[in-house]
């Protein structure tokens, strides 16, 4: 019975070890931005199509953000405002530039413990000038964080 | 606390220990108890982990001498801030099931316990996230989900011991495996704690309770202990075997 101190001592260590450890932050690890991935594509021929360059701007009350400036694309990824149901973007493709305007519905979603909460959107609407943009189709409307395209643009 | 799980940890130990010396007996008479108690680590816990408050009581009735009947509530409020939200859930969760006990009635004389237990559990419960906290390629921003209610459904597997303390009191402790089967919150809105499983967004938690309860004998039951000798005789007839005494027995049996 001598030992009895002893494994008593390494029980409530190794508990509390455990819970310690078990109510520690850890970091987090996983992706929290769902992003609305947009495939450029020629319009006629519905193939894929390379702008020389894309220059996209979103649009917030107070300031206007850019998000994309590249050469030799065919594909972008933006993020939409969570903190509103529409996001207002200037597109400059080659050169010429358009506004689009996409409306949603959020759904706040638990990432992990860890990395906390994003916003999901389902895409309920698009509009856009014509001046390059031909037509902007959504083909999955629900962006989230599978990285799944949702819009074609065609010019 | 320490000093009392000692003492059913290791009355535990002296009973299979000093199992080996009990004579078997072709009957044995058990009193079969209605219990009632409550868990001592939840609020115990409480000073290590500021997040979690919970309260627990635990009833149980002794079918045979071998399965018993359980039942318990719980109330739980969780609480959490971390660096991009705070998130509060809080609610009841009932659990019903039954457990096996694997001693064999001559040595648990209706007074130990060491077996599983399997049950079902259901949490009835409201969460809310009042501060998220989020930065992106718009900015920073701050939203909240509103308090919204939800009835989750578990299932756990609680291995444990138990033992008389003194005549009416009973001490013993349960680990629980907790498998999920619906949160009820969708898989967005998965609780980060749901009350009476813990973190819903795993399909497996773990956890342990220590509780003390009161026990009153209502019936007492004649078990037929099975002797030795059927299995002595076979034995006899391995001449490579060793030999036991035919007065003891292991005191586990077929059970353990």
């Amino acid at each position: 019975m001598k030992c009895v101190p002893q494994i008593s001592a390494y029980v409530i260590a190794s508990v509390m070890a455990f819970l310690i450890n078990s109510c520690s932050v850890q970091p987090c690890y996983e992706d929290t931005d769902p992003m609305m991935n947009t495939v450029l594509l020629a319009s006629g021929t519905g193939e894929s199509a390379k702008a020389d360059s894309l220059r996209v701007r979103g649009v917030s009350p107070t300031d206007t953000i850019e998000f994309v400036d590249a050469r030799s694309v065919t594909s972008c990824s933006l993020p939409l405002d969570p903190a509103s149901d529409l996001s207002l973007f200037y597109i400059t493709v080659n050169g010429i530039h358009d506004t689009a305007v996409i409306y949603y519905t959020r759904l706040p979603h638990l990432v992990s413990p860890e990395c906390g909460y994003t916003f999901l959107s389902n895409i309920t609407g698009v509009t856009t000038t014509h001046n390059i943009i031909d037509t902007l189709i959504i083909e999955n409307s629900k962006v989230d964080l599978n990285g799944e395209k949702n819009l074609h643009l065609f010019f | 606390m320490a000093k009392r799980t000692c003492i059913s940890f290791f009355s535990l130990l002296l009973l299979i220990a000093g199992s080996s010396a009990v004579v078997a007996q072709d009957t044995v008479t058990v009193p079969l108890h209605l219990r009632a108690g409550f868990d001592i680590s939840g609020p115990l816990l409480k000073f290590v982990n500021k997040e979690l408050v919970s309260y627990g009581i635990l009833t149980s009735v002794d079918v045979t001498e071998a399965i018993t009947l359980n039942a318990g509530m719980r109330y739980s409020s969780f609480h959490s801030v971390r660096h991009s939200y705070d998130f509060t859930s809080r609610g009841m969760s009932i659990v019903t099931g039954a457990e096996y006990n694997f001693l064999k009635a001559n040595v648990s004389e209706g007074k130990y316990y060491a077996g599983l237990g399997l049950r079902y559990g259901l949490s009835l419960y409201s969460e809310e996230a009042p501060v998220i906290r989020y930065t992106n390629m718009w900015g920073e921003g701050v939203s909240s989900i509103p308090l919204s209610r939800h009835a989750g459904h578990f299932v756990e597997i609680t291995p444990g011991f138990r033992t008389e303390l003194f005549p009416g009191v009973t001490i013993g402790w349960n680990l629980y495996m907790r498998l999920l089967i619906s949160a009820g919150a969708g898989n967005d809105l998965k609780p980060v704690w749901m009350p009476g499983y813990g973190p819903a967004t795993k399909g497996m938690a773990t956890a342990a309770e220590y509780y003390i309860s009161f026990s009153i004998p209502y019936k007492r039951k004649k078990v037929i202990i099975m002797p030795k000798a059927e299995d002595d005789e076979e034995e006899e007839g391995d001449v490579s075997s060793t030999t036991n005494s035919p007065g003891t027995s292991s005191g586990f049996g077929g059970r353990l």
